[in-house]
């Protein structure tokens, strides 16, 4: 029998992240604690197909990412590459309640539908661009 | 002083938000067959709102994370998809039926056909969500909708014998030729009536609108614990004015003239036209919350910015999605399909729903992760978990009773 190894005592003496518990389906917040999306997915590094070489490194979360994937994740099948959102793991300040990033939510791309409604649709009404009362 | 102010204030909105269109039409409707024998519902239903709306409201307060959120995150894509997917439906629905409440209530006062009153009140609503600070917006509302208090002065009014109402109330036998599906089917709606899900979104989504901390936890505890029930009373109030005017007359309610009836006998036009104005404040404040209930969860569910504390380009899909979701409602309003009619329907619907809603604010009121020290104490899940078995049971034995009774013809 093949068991599975013990994990790598070392490996886990920090925090044990749970993918599914505390990374998939939590909000994103920026910079200024502005909502930015909802996780959808987790991109990794590189893993090669078909059997794995002897000795390859372990793959490492490179991207959170966001959009299309919803309906993957439930349908089965990859949604085209153009469809990516992505945000780099690099541009995450903390992983709690919510997922803070470093970086303010203008100068992301996944926010480009939030500012294409905002532009052509809602700052064309009138008060749309007003501070709130 | 102020402090007193505030609670006084917090306490009065909560009483007059506490009834909608689907409190007002199922309770008179429910008076009018049933007599009182259908008010433990009532009570069963106010004792589980105020579990649940203070619940989430502490969630919300302590970890910054509105109802919505918390579903999908608790439940995954699949389940939280289905849930959002019911959940908003029936929000629509209810919106529609709030919409359609507020220009019956119109016609009342107008004699111009509500058809011709549904456009400018869907635009009104628009209009003060676009525009309307937060607070203002639920204290007037709230503040007007206390005018229903004329239900229960109608009640004093009309003199009935208090022995005889107590009487249905402790006999649980059917009046005439109603059938024991149709009273069960109609203990359903009515416990849908007063545990609507929207509530429970507008509730959690309204604290962080308004920015509570856990200090203002006791605030919100004293509105919800005084302020509910109190609102259950009215609504005690109207199926008792039904109990003593319409039932002996077997007067079935299909119009909201005919829960009016009652009230226009006790105390002619004045007293009528009080309750007019709470009848069209009540569903306005209604429809206020539900459209922007309809924007919360799905913005929620989606990880978009929400909320009036935003200006509108900075919570844009937010606010494209209540005024779609309004412009669905005028539709189907526009149709012709009687308010009254999908008002029934949605609080039967609204009861189908209920377990996953709260389900999840259960579950995450008690992770120490999000509650820290203000996770849920022995008491709360106790009634917690007994409100979840009721309402599982109540949403389980929704469609049959819907197809059995042919909606409690």
């Amino acid at each position: 029998m093949n068991l599975p190894h013990p994990p790598d005592t070392a490996a886990v003496t920090g925090r044990l992240i749970d993918a599914r518990l505390h990374l998939l389906d939590r909000q994103v917040l920026d910079r200024a604690a502005l909502p930015v999306t909802t996780v959808d997915d987790i991109s990794l590094s590189d893993v090669p197909a078909g059997p794995l070489p002897h000795a390859s490194p372990s793959p490492t979360i490179t991207a959170l990412l966001s959009g299309a994937f919803r309906f993957t994740r439930i349908f089965g099948g990859r949604p085209p590459m153009s469809r990516l959102d992505r945000i780099s793991w690099s541009d995450l300040a903390e992983i709690g309640t919510a997922i803070r990033l470093r970086a303010a939510r203008d100068t992301l791309q996944v926010g480009w539908l939030e500012r294409w409604v905002a532009r052509h649709v809602i700052g064309k009404i009138p008060g749309g661009r007003h501070d709130p009362e | 002083m102020k402090r007193l102010f505030a609670v006084a204030l917090g306490i009065l909105t909560a009483i007059g938000g506490f009834l909608d269109i689907g409190d007002i039409v199922t309770n008179a409707v429910v008076g009018s067959r049933f007599g009182m024998s259908l008010a433990w519902v009532v009570v069963v239903g106010v004792i589980g709102i105020c579990v649940f709306a203070q619940m989430s409201g502490r969630v919300a307060a302590v970890s910054g994370r509105a109802t919505f959120e918390i579903i999908r995150e608790r439940l995954g894509p699949r389940a939280a998809s289905a849930n959002l997917a019911a959940s908003f439906l029936i929000n629509v629905m209810t919106l529609t039926a709030e919409v359609g409440g507020i220009a019956l209530a119109l016609q009342l006062v107008s004699s111009v056909s509500y058809l011709l009153w549904v456009p400018f009140a869907a635009g009104a609503v628009w209009l003060v969500i676009w525009r309307v600070r937060f607070s203002i917006m639920e204290n007037v509302t709230g503040l007007i909708g206390l005018t229903l208090v004329g239900f229960a002065v109608a009640l004093f009014l009309l003199g009935p014998s208090w022995s005889e109402l107590a009487q249905q109330v402790m006999q649980q036998g059917l009046p005439g030729t109603e059938k024991a599906t149709t009273y069960w089917f109609y203990a359903v709606a009515l416990f849908g009536a007063a545990m609507t899900p929207y509530e429970v979104f507008f509730f959690s989504s309204g604290a962080v609108e308004e920015g509570w901390t856990a200090e203002d936890l006791t605030q919100s505890r004293v509105n919800v614990l005084v302020g509910f029930p109190l609102g259950g009373v009215l609504s005690l109030a109207i199926a008792a004015c039904g109990a003593v005017v319409l039932l002996p007359q077997s007067i079935q309610v299909t119009t909201l003239s005919q829960v009016m009836l009652p009230v226009a006998e006790a105390g002619g036009k004045v007293l009528l036209a009080v309750i007019i104005l709470g009848v069209v404040a009540a569903t306005f404040g209604a429809a206020l919350e539900t459209t922007l209930s309809s924007g919360y969860t799905l913005a929620q569910f989606n990880g978009w910015s929400w909320g009036k504390f935003h200006r509108p380009t900075e919570a844009a899909r937010f606010h494209l999605t209540m005024i779609i979701c309004l412009i669905v409602g005028l539709g189907v309003l526009l149709t012709g399909m009687d308010p009254i009619k999908i008002t029934e329907l949605s609080v039967v619907f609204s009861a189908i729903a209920l377990p996953l809603t709260y389900l999840p604010i259960l579950v995450v009121a008690n992770d120490p992760e999000y509650m820290g020290e203000q996770v849920n104490g022995a008491v709360t899940n106790a009634a917690g978990v007994f409100y979840l078995i009721v309402i599982l049971v109540a949403s389980l034995a929704a469609v049959p009773l819907l197809i059995i009774t042919k909606a409690g013809s």
